[in-house]
């Protein structure tokens, strides 16, 4: 709704005051699935936003490469996504939304299809790059650890017709280092009180 | 390597082989039956010999029409046939494969004109176009069209969703969805077509050229002028001649194919 794909049944979604009619301009979409163009090298699937926008040449190629070395993918600039690792199309994938430099970065599950040694790495990545820019991002999520490892506040939501159950503020400093902070016990304390809201929604599944 | 090489030789002991059987039984005389016949009669199949005999000869100056010029003539309509058909395909496909309501209005026409058996329309293709080139073209085409339009069709809607949406995302316009991701989805889908497409086309063309007669000059008409002499020898002249076409332009397309794909791992494996 959000990203102006599906129109909101009651209600309304406004940013910044203005009603969303259409996908927003100032908002980024990485998406659950691997939506990079398996047609185009790693560097040219990184410059389609700008492409689209109408950077192009100098501009263009020295954002690209910024990308490539944020992503971690200095050397792959040139390969197929087909070559590369579900990881890595992930970090191709949120680096060509974030070199457009949105002010919205909305992520539906975007790293629920890699394995947690995968996903504790962009976890980091995602907290380095946000600390530089502070976009809004909105993260939906089925992982807890990683709700309270990125969020500030959590939002959590019923099962079927998904109705939000819970609003939760994340009290947890930042900048946070995604590995220490698991061991912390502040961390397990957020950890307990959203398990308990969760437990009882689990609890009625059964109703 | 070593198995491709064991696989070379193969089809080159099948190809000696073959010519070989066909020399010799063709050669050897039945005597038990009606003197003079042969086991298999080269008069209906010819023979390796008498066929290279007159190809030497059908490739030499002394003829009107040397094979060269007729194969040439043949490739050249062929080639037209197929930019035509796989250009206005591909278009028409990409179009309609874009466009829901205009699919299914235009659906039963589409479907019944392709049903309609191409070489029924030969005579009257003829009699709109004449003799010449644009007549063979113009039925080349309309085989071309409809594999190239279907395959295309089905690319052009089967393009992902998320792929669209995820372009939108990044800022893309209605025509730059069409072109980084609508077009380069549907070309898998058309490059599939593109091998039956040239073979096609070689068809239309050379039954348009049965009935040019020698004003269209291709290999086709090799073939029915030998009919009228009953000339075996030549007919097979040009039937190695269209077989031979055949496989390079096929294999043309497969090498344009494999680089504009690259990006498949199924291609870069093979290339």
């Amino acid at each position: 709704m959000i990203g102006g794909l599906v129109a909101p049944t009651a209600g309304a979604v406004e940013i910044d005051g203005r009603a969303v009619a259409g996908v927003p301009p100032n908002a980024g979409y990485v998406f659950q699935k691997d939506t990079v163009l398996p047609w185009r090298t790693v560097a040219r699937n990184i410059a389609l936003g700008l492409e689209y926008r109408g950077v192009t040449g100098a501009a263009q190629e020295r954002r690209v490469r910024e990308g490539v070395r944020l992503a971690g993918l200095e050397g792959f600039e040139d390969a197929y996504p087909a070559t590369l690792s579900g990881g890595m199309r992930q970090r191709v994938a949120l680096m060509r939304t974030l070199v457009v430099e949105p002010e919205i970065l909305l992520m539906d599950e975007p790293f629920g299809a890699l394995d947690t040694h995968t996903k504790i790495g962009l976890h980091a990545e995602l907290l380095t790059l946000w600390e530089a820019k502070h976009q809004t991002v909105v993260f939906v999520t089925h992982d807890l650890s990683e709700a309270i490892t990125l969020a500030d506040r959590i939002v959590v939501m019923t099962r079927r017709p998904g109705r939000v159950k819970l609003i939760y503020d994340v009290a947890l400093p930042r900048p946070r280092d995604v590995i220490k902070l698991r061991e912390s016990e502040e961390y397990a304390r957020e950890y307990g009180q959203i398990w308990h809201v969760l437990g009882e929604e689990f609890a009625g599944a059964g109703a | 390597m070593k198995g491709r090489g064991a696989i070379i030789a193969w089809r080159l002991v099948i190809l000696v082989a073959l010519l070989g059987s066909w020399e010799w039984l063709t050669g050897i005389k039945e005597v038990s039956r009606t003197p003079g016949l042969y086991w298999i009669d080269p008069f209906f199949v010819s023979r390796p010999s008498e066929i290279l005999r007159r190809f030497v000869f059908l490739a030499g100056g002394e003829v009107r029409l040397t094979i060269w010029q007729m194969a040439l003539s043949t490739i050249q309509s062929t080639l037209w046939g197929f930019v035509v058909g796989v250009s206005s395909g591909f278009a028409a496909g990409l179009l309609l494969g874009r466009n829901d309501r205009l699919a299914r209005i235009l659906e039963p026409y589409i479907i019944a004109f392709n049903s309609l058996p191409r070489i029924a329309l030969v005579p009257l293709i003829t009699m709109i176009f004449g003799f010449g080139l644009l007549a063979k073209i113009v039925l080349a085409w309309t085989i071309v069209f409809f594999i190239v339009f279907f395959n295309t069709f089905q690319g052009a809607r089967s393009v992902d969703a998320d792929l669209i949406n995820a372009a939108r995302f990044l800022g893309a316009s209605e025509r730059q969805i069409v072109r980084t991701v609508v077009v380069p989805s549907a070309l898998a889908w058309t490059f599939a077509s593109l091998t039956p497409s040239i073979s096609f086309a070689l068809i239309g063309v050379v039954v348009g050229e049965f009935l040019g007669g020698e004003s269209g000059g291709g290999l086709g008409y090799l073939i029915i002028q030998s009919l009228g002499t009953l000339n075996a020898a030549d007919m097979m002249v040009a039937l190695l001649s269209l077989g031979v076409i055949g496989i390079v332009m096929a294999l043309g397309i497969k090498q344009v194919e494999m680089r504009l794909l690259r990006w498949r791992p199924e291609y870069r494996e093979r290339a």
